[in-house]
C-alpha cells in the first residue's frame, strides 16, 4: 500500500491514493495538518491544530471538499458533515483515529 | 384531487389575464404594481384556493406531494404576476421547508395551521452587512441559563416580516465561528412581548414593487427552548438540506414569466404589420422567438426532473439544485430580455396590451440574486467538483425512468434524506450515458442526437479531467474564473441529460430536443449539431399552433383560459 509523503504534503487526488489503514495517530495529524495547509495555500508550520479551520476561512461548503480527501485517504466512507463537528486538526485527527481503530479487525492492533 | 384538476381549477379562479373585464387580469395586476401595493383582489383569490396548503406536505394536512405538481400550480400564479407568486406565496414556502426538514412534530403542526388558515411564515436569513454570506450573520440568539433563549438583532430586506403571522430566523447560537454555530428559530410574532420586536421601514424596490420588503429588529426577546429548529448549531446544515427543494422549484416555477413573455411577444408579433408583411414573418424574428422557446423547455426539463430527484435521489441533489438555480435563471432572463428586443419601444411602455411585459421583466431580475446569487451557487457546487471527478463523472449508474416521468406519482418528499454532500454519486449524469445507448438507428435525427450526446460525454470528460487536475486551494470562495466555469458547464450538461430523457420518455417529434441540445452545446463552446438549424422552422410552426391553440409553451402544453 501506498502512503501520502506527508512531509511534502502532497495532497491525495486520485482514487487508488490510499493510506493505510493501519496508519498511527501522528501521521494522521500530520497528513491532515499538510492537507488543510494545501487548501488555504500557506505552509504547514503556520497551521495550528487546536485553531477552528473556519477561523482559517475554509467555509462550509468548502471543508465538504476536505471530509472527500479524508475518504479517499482512508478508503473508508464517513459522515459528510465530519469536517463541522469536529472543527480543528486536533479533534478531527483524533475522532478520525478511533473510526480507524473501531475498524481494525480484532488482535489486529 | 390530482394535479391536473386542482390546476384548472386555479386558472378558472384567475381566468385569462389578458381580459380587460378580468378583476384580476393584467390591467388589475399593473395597477396595483404602479401603486407599489400588493395585488388584493390577487390574494382573496389566493386565500379562497387555499395556495398556502401547496406548501404543507400532505401528513400535515396540505397537498404538497409531488414537487413537480408544486412547480406547475405556482407557475399558474407566476405567470400572472410574479409578486403574487412571491409576496403571497413562496416566502412561506421558504420559510417551511427549514421546517419539514429538521423541525419537532409540533413546529410541522404550527406551521401547517398557521399556512392553511392563509397567514404567512417569512424566512428571515438576510441581514443588509452579508448578504450572501449568511453564516456570518449576526442575529444572535442566546441560550438563558434558566432554560429558553433571547432574541437580539436585526433582519432587513425580508419579504413580509411585517405581516407575517410566523417567523423563521436564522440566528446565530455560538459565538465562535464554524458550520454549527447557527440555528433556525421560529418565532410566533403574537406570542412574544411587543416592546421586544420593532419593524423597520419599509424597502421601495426596482421589480416586485408589491413585494412588502421590510425589516426586523429584535431586543433581548425571550422565546422558549422549543423555538430552535432542530439542534442548536445544526441551522446552516438545515438550510443546506432544505433550500435544495426551493432552490430548485422557485426557478422553475418563474419559467411561467417566460411563457407569458412568450406568449405576448407572439400576440405582438402575430399582430403587427411592417413594410407590408408581419413581424413574425422576419427571420430574426423567428429566430429570436423559437430560442426562447427552446431556453423554455431546456428549463422546464432540468427544473422538473431535478425537482423528482429531490424525491427519487434525495441524497445526490445537492449539487442540483444549485445548477437549478444557476442555470434557470439565467436562461429565463436572458430570454425575456431578447424577447423585449422584439417588442422593441412596447416593452418600454407602461400600459397597454404589452406594458404587463415590462412588469414581467423587472419582477423576474430577483431569480438571478434572491435566496442565493447564481455565482454563490457556483460556489457551492465547486469543493464538490474533485469528488465528483474522481468517482460521479466516471462510470456512474444510471437513475430509473421514473425520473424523467413528469408529473406521475412520486413517493413522498423525503426531507430527512436530503444530504448537504453528493457524495460523488451522479445518477443524472448517468442517465446521459445510459440515453446516448438508447438512441440506435440512423435517421438524421437520430445521427445529430447520437453526435450531440457525444459532445456532452466528451465535455463529461473534459470536467473529469479538470475536476481531478484542481488543487484544493481553488475551491474556496476567492475561486478563479475558470475554475467556477466547471460548475457551469456541468449544470450544461444536466441540462442536456435532463432534455434528452424527458423527450426519451415522452415520445415527442425530435424536432426540440436536437435544437435544445444544440443550443446548449454551443454554449459550451461545442460544435452542436451540423445543420441543427433545419429544425428552428417546424419548431416556429409547433410555437405559433400552441399560441394559436392557446396552449402553454412548457413541456405540459396545457390548455389555459381565455
Ligand atoms: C425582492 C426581494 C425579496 C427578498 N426576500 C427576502 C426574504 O424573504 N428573506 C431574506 O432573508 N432575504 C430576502 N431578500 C434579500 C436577499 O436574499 C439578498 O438580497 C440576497 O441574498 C443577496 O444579497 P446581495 O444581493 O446583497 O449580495 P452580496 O452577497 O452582497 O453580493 C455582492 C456580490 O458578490 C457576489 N457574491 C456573493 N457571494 C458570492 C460567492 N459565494 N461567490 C462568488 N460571488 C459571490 C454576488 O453575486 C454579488 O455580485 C430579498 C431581496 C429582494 C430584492
Amino acid at each position: 500500500m501506498t502512503r501520502e509523503p506527508t512531509k511534502t504534503g502532497n495532497h491525495p487526488r486520485k482514487e487508488t491514493d490510499m493510506a493505510s489503514n493501519a496508519e498511527g495517530p501522528a501521521d494522521l495529524r500530520a497528513w491532515l495538518t499538510g492537507c488543510v495547509a494545501q487548501y488555504l495555500r500557506r505552509p504547514e508550520t503556520e497551521i495550528d491544530p487546536t485553531v477552528r479551520l473556519a477561523d482559517y476561512g475554509l467555509d462550509s461548503v468548502y471543508a465538504l471538499a476536505l471530509c472527500g480527501d479524508i475518504e479517499t485517504h482512508l478508503d473508508m466512507r464517513l459522515s459528510e458533515t465530519l469536517v463541522w463537528d469536529y472543527p480543528t486538526v486536533d479533534e478531527l485527527a483524533a475522532h478520525l483515529e478511533e473510526l480507524v481503530a473501531a475498524q481494525q479487525p480484532a488482535g489486529a492492533r | 384531487m390530482t394535479a391536473p384538476a386542482r390546476l384548472d381549477d386555479l386558472e378558472r379562479l384567475l381566468g385569462d389575464p389578458a381580459d380587460d373585464g378580468n378583476p384580476i387580469g393584467n390591467t388589475a395586476v399593473l395597477a396595483a404594481d404602479e401603486r407599489d401595493e400588493m395585488f388584493a383582489a390577487g390574494e382573496r383569490v389566493l386565500d379562497e384556493y387555499c395556495l398556502n396548503a401547496e406548501f404543507v406536505p400532505r401528513r400535515y394536512g396540505g397537498r404538497l406531494a409531488g414537487a413537480d405538481d408544486l412547480i406547475q400550480v405556482l407557475r399558474t400564479v407566476f405567470r400572472r404576476d410574479p409578486a403574487l407568486g412571491l409576496g403571497y406565496g413562496v416566502s412561506s414556502f421558504i420559510s417551511s421547508v427549514n421546517v419539514w426538514a429538521s423541525g419537532s412534530p409540533e413546529q410541522a403542526r404550527w406551521v401547517a395551521g398557521t399556512l392553511l388558515s392563509n397567514q404567512k411564515i417569512a424566512s428571515a436569513y438576510h441581514e443588509l452587512a452579508h448578504g450572501n454570506d449568511f453564516s456570518r450573520a449576526e442575529f444572535a440568539a442566546r441560550p438563558q441559563a434558566q432554560g429558553g433563549w433571547r432574541l437580539t438583532g436585526r433582519k432587513e430586506v425580508v419579504t413580509n416580516v411585517k405581516r407575517a403571522r410566523g417567523l423563521v430566523l436564522l440566528a446565530r447560537t455560538d459565538e465562535r465561528a464554524g458550520s454549527r454555530s447557527h440555528s433556525q428559530i421560529l418565532v410566533d410574532k403574537q406570542a412574544v412581548p411587543a416592546r421586544a420586536i420593532r419593524d423597520l421601514t419599509r424597502y421601495p424596490s426596482v421589480g416586485m414593487r408589491g413585494v412588502q420588503l421590510g425589516g426586523i429588529e429584535f431586543t433581548d426577546c425571550p422565546v422558549g427552548d422549543e423555538a430552535v429548529v432542530g439542534r442548536p448549531g445544526q441551522g446552516i446544515e438545515t438550510a443546506l438540506r432544505s433550500f435544495q427543494l426551493t432552490r430548485t422549484a422557485i426557478p422553475t416555477m418563474l419559467a411561467g414569466v417566460l411563457d407569458s413573455g412568450l406568449r405576448l411577444t407572439l400576440d405582438f408579433a402575430a399582430g403587427r404589420r411592417l413594410y407590408g408583411r408581419s413581424v413574425a414573418d422576419q427571420p430574426e424574428v423567428r429566430r429570436l422567438l423559437v430560442d426562447a422557446y427552446l431556453d423554455l423547455l431546456i428549463c422546464d426539463s432540468l427544473g422538473l426532473v431535478v425537482s423528482r430527484a429531490l424525491h427519487l435521489l434525495p441524497g445526490q441533489t445537492s449539487m442540483y439544485a444549485s445548477a437549478v438555480k444557476y442555470l434557470v435563471a439565467k436562461r429565463l432572463m436572458d430570454a425575456m430580455h431578447q424577447l423585449s428586443l422584439v417588442l422593441g419601444a412596447h416593452f418600454y411602455l407602461r400600459e397597454g396590451r404589452y406594458g404587463i411585459f415590462q412588469k414581467l421583466l423587472r419582477d423576474l431580475a430577483p431569480a438571478g440574486f434572491g435566496h442565493a446569487a447564481r455565482v454563490a451557487c457556483l460556489g457551492t457546487m465547486l469543493p464538490q467538483v474533485p469528488l465528483m471527478a474522481r468517482r460521479g463523472w466516471v462510470n456512474p449508474d444510471p437513475a430509473g425512468p421514473d425520473l424523467f416521468r413528469i408529473g406521475e406519482e412520486l413517493p413522498e418528499l423525503p426531507f430527512d434524506r436530503l444530504r448537504v454532500s453528493a457524495g460523488g454519486l451522479d445518477g443524472l449524469v448517468g442517465s446521459l450515458t445510459a440515453a446516448a445507448d438508447q438512441i440506435v438507428g440512423d435517421s438524421p435525427e437520430q445521427r445529430r442526437l447520437r453526435l450531440l450526446a457525444g459532445q456532452f460525454r466528451a465535455e463529461l470528460g473534459d470536467l473529469a479531467e479538470a475536476g481531478a487536475a484542481l488543487h484544493p486551494g481553488d475551491l474556496g470562495v476567492d475561486a478563479r474564473v475558470e475554475v467556477l466555469g466547471l460548475p457551469a458547464r456541468y449544470a450544461t450538461v444536466l441540462a442536456a441529460s435532463a432534455c434528452l430523457n424527458v423527450w426519451l420518455v415522452r415520445g415527442d417529434g425530435p424536432a426540440w430536443v436536437v435544437a435544445a441540445l444544440d443550443r446548449l452545446a454551443r454554449s459550451i463552446g461545442r460544435p452542436g449539431a451540423d445543420r441543427g438549424d433545419r429544425y428552428r422552422e417546424p419548431l416556429y410552426q409547433e410555437l405559433a399552433a400552441r399560441h394559436a391553440d392557446r396552449r402553454s409553451f412548457d413541456l405540459s402544453r396545457r390548455v389555459l383560459p381565455g
